[in-house]
């Protein structure tokens, strides 16, 4: 029976066609519920980023790519994504800041430096430096800022601090535009 | 080709385990795909920079590497010749598609740091080989002593490589966030060459020369 099947000429179609079916059939089926795991999970990692920047929030509003984060009835602050790009490719921070313009604190949500060179932007060391500073502040202290280098990773550093100065002077203007 | 030959220089059939065993042992050693087939150096250039990234390598190669060699040798007598690197270039890309899922969904960090090099595996020519060379040939339990060992031994190669790098290059040893060592002064100054792909080439070049040297010592 087998032999026979084997011998027409369009049995090699069916075949690779049947097992592409099986394939796409069996990994939409997988797809369906891990996609949901990978929702809920980026849903709660915003969720517990601005708790961390903010632990008091009530609530979030999201206005246009800037988030207003509201503890009771006043403004705690602002997030937003800064992307850079960095030695290795793009590197996205999520900048918590303050309702008087100053950082709060920052987060690298991802990068693809170098790990233990310019990965290193994620740990406490580097990211440690930045709460507190006001957007002229923020630049490696060779540029004239008050952020230290990693050692071996300046370009990651100051791709980094660049990225975050530069969306947080955009992001203040146009906090005030709106008045 | 030595794969498969199941009778002893007697012609006398040698007992189920004793393949099995012979099967698995000969990809940690006599051909380790890496040290001594040196097949698929692309994605062990580039994991190799710590020893996270080479052990969740390693395990997704295993992975795939055994669900394709069983599925492989058990259509292997239905498997048009015609169309069978097609066939196997399918299967072999479903199982690493439901692997990059899976690690998406359920360790996210690994996923990260694997980047592009856990889509890569599909292209790993260890796997594609090995299907053509002894899942396409042999029965489904010796395809998966034959899975388990090449799997096993290229993960070897990747820990070993890796260890020198990730020592040599941040001056210390961390597996899965855990700090286990750090050396005095080469953690304040680490050799970040190491960690850098042409680190990779000369940490490869000279296993490579070490494990042949050591094959011309053995009389190979």
């Amino acid at each position: 029976m087998l032999e026979r099947l084997k011998s027409k000429r369009l049995y090699p179609i069916v075949f690779l066609s049947l097992v592409v079916l099986i394939s796409v059939s069996l990994l939409l089926w997988i797809n369906s519920f891990t996609s949901a795991v990978v929702a809920a999970q980026t849903e709660a990692k915003i969720k517990s980023v601005l708790e961390s920047i903010f632990p008091d929030l009530t609530s979030f509003q999201e206005s246009g790519d800037i988030i207003i984060v509201y503890e009771g009835d006043n403004i705690a602050g602002y997030t937003f994504v800064a992307a850079g790009k960095g030695y290795g490719g793009p590197i996205n921070i999520l900048v918590g800041m303050n309702a008087d313009y100053t950082l709060r604190d920052m987060e690298v949500l991802s990068h693809i430096e170098t790990p233990g060179l310019g990965g290193k932007i994620t740990e406490e060391p580097f990211t440690g430096q930045f709460a507190g500073l006001a957007a002229d502040e923020i630049a490696l202290s060779r540029d004239g800022g008050k952020i230290d280098a990693i050692t071996g990773a300046t370009i990651s550093s100051r791709a980094v601090t660049e990225a975050i100065q530069g969306r947080m002077i955009e992001v203040i203007e146009i906090l005030s535009g709106q008045g | 080709m030595e794969d498969g030959n199941k009778k002893t220089e007697y012609g006398i059939r040698e007992s189920r385990g004793s393949v099995f065993w012979k099967e698995f042992i000969k990809g940690l050693v006599v051909s380790n795909p890496v040290f001594i087939l040196t097949l698929g150096l692309c994605p062990v250039l580039a994991v190799t920079n710590s020893i996270d990234n080479a052990l969740g390598m390693g395990a997704g190669v295993i992975f795939v590497l055994f669900c394709s060699n069983i599925i492989i040798s058990a259509v292997r007598r239905t498997i048009p010749p015609l169309v069978r690197i097609p066939v196997f270039i399918v299967i072999i890309a479903t199982f690493v598609t439901i692997l990059s899922l899976v690690f998406e969904a359920y360790i996210p960090p690994l996923h990260k740091s694997l980047g592009i090099y856990l889509s890569l595996i599909v292209v790993n020519c260890i796997i594609l080989g090995r299907a053509e060379v002894f899942a396409s040939k042999n029965s489904v339990l010796d395809s998966m002593a034959d899975a388990l060992g090449i799997g096993l031994g290229f993960t070897l190669a990747l820990v070993i490589i890796s260890l020198f790098r990730e020592i040599l290059g941040t001056g210390g040893l961390a597996v899965f966030g855990f700090d286990l060592f750090n050396i005095p002064v080469l953690a304040e100054h680490p050799m970040t060459f190491f960690i850098s792909p042409p680190g990779a080439f000369l940490v490869i070049g000279l296993l490579l020369a070490l494990f042949k040297w050591i094959g011309v010592i053995k009389g190979d």
